[in-house]
């Protein structure tokens, strides 16, 4: 066991002679809520596929509360309690908001519908159907659908994308909050600066492939590189 | 965040408000509607037309387990007389060598083609729709070129007789092939298949399976493995159509290539497509319009074909979901507009 809730050894994604990932490490301790930013092209979603399963890596190994799952499928670790949401809404447009999470729910260990419905301001949409509510409500019904049964660890794939400020800032205290409460670890994708450094505990600054830097969010800030790569100016 | 939006159109898995109210509503209809099916034969003088019905009902089944596949599964089929034709030489060949009880043979009619769609749906479930659509084609058409050459065993295109004991099941052969009680009989199975049906859409299966045609990397991604009920459910789609084909074996007693021919499996699909695949009683409802436009066109024109064209063209473009979406769409307004 090594006390972290989710670590990513050495992980390499090539395509072809492209490598999408170069042997990235990453350690997330339990209940943290790390933010994993960079320019596009950085290999921040394939990060996020690498460790969820999606893809496998050419090398390098993935460890989730102390097992390595490396070769496990996205179900298996789906319902060992590493959940994602997506960077596109993926939702079931067909089915009423409660029966696709209560369809979650029932691979999960715990049932706990009631509740996330009720956490993300969902529950009064429960008998409608998901291509029928509003684009933020789709958004949010994405993070349920990651989000019950308490998975351990959650890696959310721009989950502020296409929301407004406003709704922006109520998804990071709700992220934050669920961290707290639910010592749910995170590992967030987000464009969204004021949401990463609203909520994140570290950052991770991917660039072409690579680990830039690591750090606090006030180390970050003050890291030229990163501010040269990708924060900007504003930042400094 | 969320904003107030149109009337939501009816969903698959709705709860409503009260789901066993559904449930008991379901199961009202289907007695109402066993009790008009056995009603048919006193209220129809003409065997002609009860035949001609007899056809259209096993006609509904095939177009009902096209429809159960394109609504579980989000695939269209266009080559379900595989199953059907399946069942009828199932029968006709094991009359023909004895090779186990009629009553077996019935059940294994029924299985094999499910068996079959199962072991082929491990494979081709995954292909993207329009080649799963041509291999459905390919194995039907396979299998009617097989029967048609394979003069020494199917007899050709002059086909082989289905030879049954004289008692099946403990009734009489006669019950299966007198059209005023094979109505009966062909009535029932369909009601009870579409009963069936029905109450498997509302199960966690059927939820499942919608979830996996909605968005299947979703569906991988809240735990599920997604293969296996895609092909559960065209197993359950090919015993369907093996249904179909066993009672249209009983009641013709006779085995064609035509039984495998890809024509059937487009009239079927066209039945489907006019009664609309969202809801269960879509494909039966289609397939009674269908054999009531070939009935009325066909006494007065040869091209009754092109009123059917005609039909599916204007359903296609103007009522998405068929006529049994409209017909939803009517009922809902009038519940809408009541005081």
């Amino acid at each position: 066991m090594t006390g972290l809730a989710l670590e990513g050894v050495g992980l390499t994604r090539r395509y072809g002679g492209f490598a999408a990932l170069d042997n990235v490490a990453l350690q997330l301790a339990p209940g943290e809520i790390r933010g994993l930013i960079g320019p596009n092209g950085a290999g921040k979603s394939t990060l996020m596929d690498v460790l969820c399963g999606r893809g496998g890596p050419t090398a390098g190994r993935v460890v989730f509360n102390g097992n390595d799952i490396t070769g496990l499928s996205a179900q298996a670790r789906r319902r060992a309690g590493l959940a994602r949401s997506f960077q596109k809404t993926n939702i079931f447009p067909d089915l009423e908001v409660r029966k696709q999470v209560e369809l979650a729910a029932r691979m999960a260990e715990i049932d706990n519908t009631d509740e996330v419905l009720d956490v993300l301001g969902l529950s009064e949409l429960g008998g409608r159907r998901a291509a029928d509510i509003a684009y933020g409500d789709q958004r949010r019904l994405d993070l349920a659908l990651a989000l019950v049964g308490r998975p351990s660890v959650l890696l959310l794939d721009e989950p502020a994308a296409g929301l407004s400020i406003k709704e922006s800032l109520v998804l990071a205290r709700l992220l934050k909050d669920l961290a707290t409460s639910w010592k749910v670890t995170v590992l967030l994708v987000e464009h969204d600066m004021e949401v990463i450094f609203t909520v994140s505990d570290r950052i991770t600054v991917l660039n072409l492939g690579k680990v830039l830097a690591e750090g606090s969010c006030e180390e970050i800030r003050a890291n030229t590189e990163v501010v040269r790569a990708y924060l900007g100016s504003s930042f400094e | 965040m969320s904003e107030p939006v149109s009337r939501v159109a009816p969903t698959v898995g709705a709860t409503g408000p009260a789901p066993r109210a559904a449930s008991g509503r379901m199961l009202v209809s289907a007695v109402l509607l066993l009790a008009a099916g056995v009603a048919v034969p006193w209220l129809v003088g003409s065997q002609l037309m009860l035949t001609l019905m007899t056809q259209a009902v096993i006609y509904a089944i095939l177009a009902t387990a096209i429809g159960f596949l394109i609504r579980q599964n989000g695939l269209t089929s266009f080559g379900h007389a595989a199953f059907f034709g399946l069942a009828v030489y199932l029968l006709a060949l094991n009359g023909k060598f004895d090779l186990v009880p009629a009553e077996v043979a019935v059940l294994a009619a029924i299985a094999l083609p499910a068996a079959l769609a199962f072991a082929a749906g491990l494979v081709i479930v995954r292909l993207p729709p329009l080649a799963f659509s041509m291999i459905t084609l390919a194995v039907a058409q396979s299998l009617h070129e097989l029967m048609l050459r394979w003069r020494e065993l199917a007899n050709g295109d002059d086909g082989m007789p289905v030879r049954l004991p004289s008692t099946l099941f403990g009734f009489g052969v006669e019950l299966f092939q007198s059209p005023s009680t094979m109505f009966v009989v062909c009535w029932c199975a369909l009601v009870l298949v579409v009963l069936a049906l029905a109450a498997l859409s509302r199960s966690h299966f059927g939820v499942l399976t919608v979830a996996i045609r909605e968005n299947e990397e979703r569906a991988r991604y809240i735990g599920y493995q997604t293969l296996v009920p895609r092909a559960v459910v065209f197993a359950i789609s090919g015993a369907i159509g093996g249904l179909a084909g066993v009672l249209f074996a009983l009641y013709n007693a006779f085995a064609t290539p035509g039984a495998l021919h890809w024509s059937l499996s487009g009239e079927a699909l066209i039945m489907a497509v006019i009664g609309g695949a969202k809801a269960v009683w879509g494909p039966p409802l289609g397939a009674m319009v269908f054999f009531v436009v070939k009935d009325a066109v066909g006494d007065l024109t040869e091209h009754w074909p092109a009123i059917i064209g005609a039909t599916l063209i204007v359903v296609t473009v103007m009522l998405p979901h068929g006529l049994s979406g409209l017909v939803e769409r009517i009922v809902r307004r009038l519940k809408d507009n009541r005081p």
